[in-house]
């Protein structure tokens, strides 16, 4: 029952969670959070769902947030139009990524990820004449619709964000109650055994792997019209690893966790910022230690709560099981 | 000899130096992973701390350059058994995401808390052979980058005479191919775990200490080392020493030439690029086996 | 209709030559067995049937349609279903999420009907639900439906595994040693299986050990060694064929 109703309560906290103050820098880390959310979960189509890790993922926001800002720069491109291209843009890039780097798996795949990431965050920084180089692209126009509606405050992208956020975890959650969904666990658990059921292994992984970057593009493009500024630091490392460890913190495979990670994050270093230089290292160690003794994610703290507070039936752990 | 010819000559003559530098490095890297199907996104610390380590113990103990080499190499052999065993060896039984993130997560702890210890501002590794020449031919080298060589290609050899002829070495090969197996016959799993991260990161830190008197160091440049061995791995075959050794001459070699005649810039993607290409070719590298099913 | 030829399949590891020159074919409402010693190439047979392996040379025809080489997913969407000799499962999820799984192949909805859950979404899956229940039941499962894959005792993983293959719906079922290490008494209840398998239209080739097991269930018997195929014939008859008992069920005699 308590499965059923989460989710709701969840989203109405959401909805006014906003209200509880007007300080704009609160707000501003809400439409962080949302935005972080968005890309996890996005990442957690690849390393929750089909089981392989990739280290490239902040180079597909980088590109969709670039999309954005190099359309509406060069050509005057309005930004909800823009939204949608920056998420083909990073879909094509994914697709042509994902084509090549998905024959192989396991760590030469972690690895060869990373590469595509850094060439295309190499490429980023030095291709002058497009990027304008580290200093970035400054100046971004807001979202709006014509002249007449543009998304000013922070609010505004805050409450579009969750939208977006609250769409893709209701596709998420279909996703795994879908005969695909179902394909993309089959893989991920074994791959041969996935083929010999007749599940086409390297175009599933393409699929996963396409909309999951072309997500990533989208979040990208709206981070773009929010801060207004993009320089090639979102592609670099630092946010690879950034990404990953929301997914992997919070819970991968699961809807909840990416979220939850993705709040640790911002909340954790914000929380932090009074530690002054200490602040990294208490964030690394925090990391760490909650690797080494959740390594199912936070998530997986709730469910062994749950075990141990109800008798399961049958139907709530099929529930469970398609969550 | 014509100035073109004297000028590639000298940068494959540079490129292999460098490239010996990534053997080194990229050989700790191989081993973890080919004995323990670890990916150690830490090893890169374990060469900034080799290098700040020599630096200090020159500066603080007032050390001469090869002592505190060596004093360096051996206190992060030593962080490398307490790495294992607070990050790897708990872990051995968790699924290689954990593995892998709990190794980021101590990357990031050794990173930070370098800058926090050792300060953000470069460094300098003094030694006595930074600035003498060896005239080889018409190209020149210094002294120190004979040494990495020397020193590294002494050190493979070794590695390579640890790992066949003696007991342990024959344990670290049965845990490799096969852990359940080898724990069955008798092979202290543990001692292995303890050993291959104390060689690992051992090898790590002597290649900081050898390289850092030929470019600044700072807390951050573990990065750029374990990319580069992270690149000189696949492209050698994870868990291949002959192939680190090919691969980080390879890529030393092919990065010379390139930033010789392309731009320094794109050095980094370049080695990658070649990765992806390999990679397409033969998906385990040159020297790599197949991957176990 | 033939359901499955062989045709001249060949299959060379290096200068070992695992399976060599071997024909047969697979009628409708078939059980064949193949059986052979230790190394004698019916894995890599299997291999290449259902495409996991590609053939070196030789053909191979699934209802008239020459599937040689062609990719293992394919060949499962044609029809073809297989168990492995070592378990092979999705351990981590329940037994009723396995079989779920298992059901990809006759099913077509995707995500974006999941996404709006249109009626034919809604329809399909009650069908994978009842399919996947079946597929248990048949397999004496049903009580176990909620257990993770990988906590089911070692006669249950192995049943397990047929309940996927079955869930698949296929036309030709390759089952590789299901009986290995099972009790005279399982051993039994799943040659009633395999027999209840074909009464339901699906075609088996059966490679095993067990001779009981083959001798209760098969209608032909193939016969390998070192990768060729030296006999063919109903089980009482290749009992008898003077070949087998020296290559194989001498040997067989010895250690069972
Ligand atoms: N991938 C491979 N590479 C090289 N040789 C192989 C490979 N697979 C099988 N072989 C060899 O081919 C021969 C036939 O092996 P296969 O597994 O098909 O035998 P089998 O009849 O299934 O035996 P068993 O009864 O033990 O399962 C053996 O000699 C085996 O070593
Ligand atoms: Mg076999």
């Amino acid at each position: 029952m308590m499965a059923r109703f989460l989710p709701i309560l969840a989203v109405a906290a959401a909805l006014v969670l906003p209200l509880a103050t007007s300080n704009t820098y609160f707000h501003h880390l809400l439409v962080l959070w949302m935005l972080y959310s968005l890309l996890a979960l996005s990442l957690n189509i690849i390393v929750g769902y089909i089981g392989e890790l990739s280290f490239g993922h902040a180079a597909f926001f980088g590109i969709g947030a670039y999309t954005a800002a190099i359309l509406g720069m060069n050509f005057g491109f309005p930004g909800f139009p823009g939204l949608l291209m920056a998420g083909i843009v990073a879909g094509a890039f994914g697709f042509v990524i994902g084509y090549v780097a998905l024959r192989i798996e396991g760590p030469q795949f972690v690895i060869l990820t990373l590469g595509f990431g850094s060439i295309i965050f190499t490429t980023t920084n030095y291709w002058v004449d497009l990027t304008r180089g580290p200093m970035g692209i400054s100046n971004i126009a807001p979202l709006g619709v014509g002249a007449g509606f543009e998304l000013s405050s922070a609010l505004d992208y805050y409450y579009l964000s969750l939208l977006l956020v609250v769409a893709f975890a209701y596709a998420c959650h279909a996703l795994m109650l879908s005969r695909t969904g179902r394909a993309f666990i089959a893989v991920r658990e074994n791959a041969q055994l996935a083929a010999s059921l007749g599940v086409d292994v390297f175009r599933t992984k393409l699929l996963a792997f396409v909309v999951a970057t072309a997500v990533a593009g989208v979040a990208g493009a709206i981070f773009a019209h929010y801060l207004t500024v993009i320089t090639p630091e979102v592609m670099s490392l630092n946010y690879m690893v950034a990404i990953l460890i929301m997914v992997i913190v919070g819970g991968r495979g699961t809807i909840a966790g990416p979220i939850l990670g993705a709040l640790i994050y911002v909340g954790l270093l914000e929380l932090l910022r009074a530690t002054g230089a200490l602040r990294m290292v208490i964030f690394a160690a925090l990391l760490t230690v909650s690797v080494i003794f959740l390594p199912g994610g936070l998530v997986s703290l709730w469910r062994r709560f749950a075990d141990r507070s109800t008798v399961r039936t049958a139907r709530q752990a099929q529930v469970e099981a398609g969550e | 000899m014509e100035m073109e010819l004297v000028l590639l000559t000298q940068q494959i003559m540079n490129g292999l130096v460098n490239g010996m530098t990534y053997v080194l490095i990229a050989t700790g890297l191989t081993l973890v992973f080919g004995v323990l199907h670890i990916i150690n996104f830490a090893h890169g610390e374990f060469y900034m701390l080799g290098a700040f380590f020599t630096f200090f113990a020159a500066k603080l103990l007032g050390l001469d350059y090869i002592s505190a080499g060596i004093v360096a190499t051996l206190g992060v052999a030593v962080l490398g058994i307490l790495a294992n065993r607070f990050f790897f060896w708990p872990l051995r039984k968790e699924h290689e995401f954990t593995v892998l993130l709990s190794s980021l997560g101590l990357a990031l702890l050794l990173t930070n808390g370098g800058e926090l210890i050792f300060g953000a501002d470069p460094k300098y590794v003094a030694s006595p052979f930074a600035d003498g020449i060896v005239p080889l031919g018409p190209v020149i080298v210094t002294q120190q980058r004979m040494l990495i060589f020397a020193v590294g290609a002494l050190v493979l050899v070794l590695l390579y005479l640890f790992i066949q002829k003696t007991r342990m070495g024959k344990m670290m090969r049965a845990t490799a191919q096969n852990p359940e197996g080898a724990a069955l016959t008798g092979v202290d799993i543990r001692r292995v775990y303890t050993v291959t991260f104390m060689v690992a990161c051992g090898l790590a830190a002597l290649a900081g200490a050898l390289v850092g008197p030929t470019a600044m160091i700072f807390p951050t440049v573990g990065t750029w080392a374990v990319l580069k061995g992270f690149i000189v791995v696949v492209l050698g075959g994870l868990g291949s020493i002959p192939g680190a050794l090919i691969g980080g001459l390879i890529l030393g070699v092919v990065e010379a030439l390139a930033g010789g005649y392309i731009s320094m810039g794109f050095a980094q993607a370049i080695g990658f690029s070649i990765i992806i290409v390999v990679l397409l070719w033969r998906p385990n590298g040159l020297f790599g086996a197949a991957r176990r099913a | 209709m033939t359901i499955l030829s062989v045709n001249t399949l060949t299959k060379k590891f290096g200068g070992l030559t695992a399976v060599s020159d071997v024909d047969f074919e697979v009628q409708p409402g078939e059980i064949l067995g193949i059986i052979g010693p230790n190394g004698a190439g019916k894995t890599t047979l299997f291999n290449m049937l259902a495409g996991s392996m590609q053939p070196t040379s030789g053909t191979v025809h699934l209802k008239g349609q020459n599937i040689t080489g062609m990719r293992a997913d394919r060949i499962a969407r044609l029809g073809v279903a297989r168990t492995f000799q070592i378990t092979s499962l999705f351990p981590a999820l329940s037994a009723h999420d396995n079989v779920r799984a298992a059901t990809y192949r006759t099913k077509k909805t995707g995500w974006m009907a999941s996404i709006f859950r249109t009626a034919t979404y809604r329809a399909e899956e009650a069908d994978v639900d009842r399919d996947a229940m079946a597929a248990l039941h048949f397999c004496d499962l049903a009580g176990h439906a909620d257990d993770n894959a990988e906590s089911l005792s070692y006669g249950d993983q192995r049943r397990l595994e047929i309940a996927i293959a079955l869930a698949a719906k296929p036309a030709l079922l390759l089952l590789d040693e299901p009986a290995a290490g099972m009790n005279p008494e399982e051993g039994q209840r799943l040659v009633n299986m395999i027999r209840k398998i074909r009464d339901n239209g699906t075609s088996v080739l059966l490679v095993e050990h067990h001779m009981r097991v083959v001798m209760g269930v098969c209608d032909r018997v193939v016969v390998l060694d070192h990768g060729e195929k030296i006999a063919e014939g109903t089980p009482a008859a290749v009992v008898d064929n003077p070949d087998v008992i020296r290559v194989y069920l001498g040997r067989e005699a010895v250690s069972a």
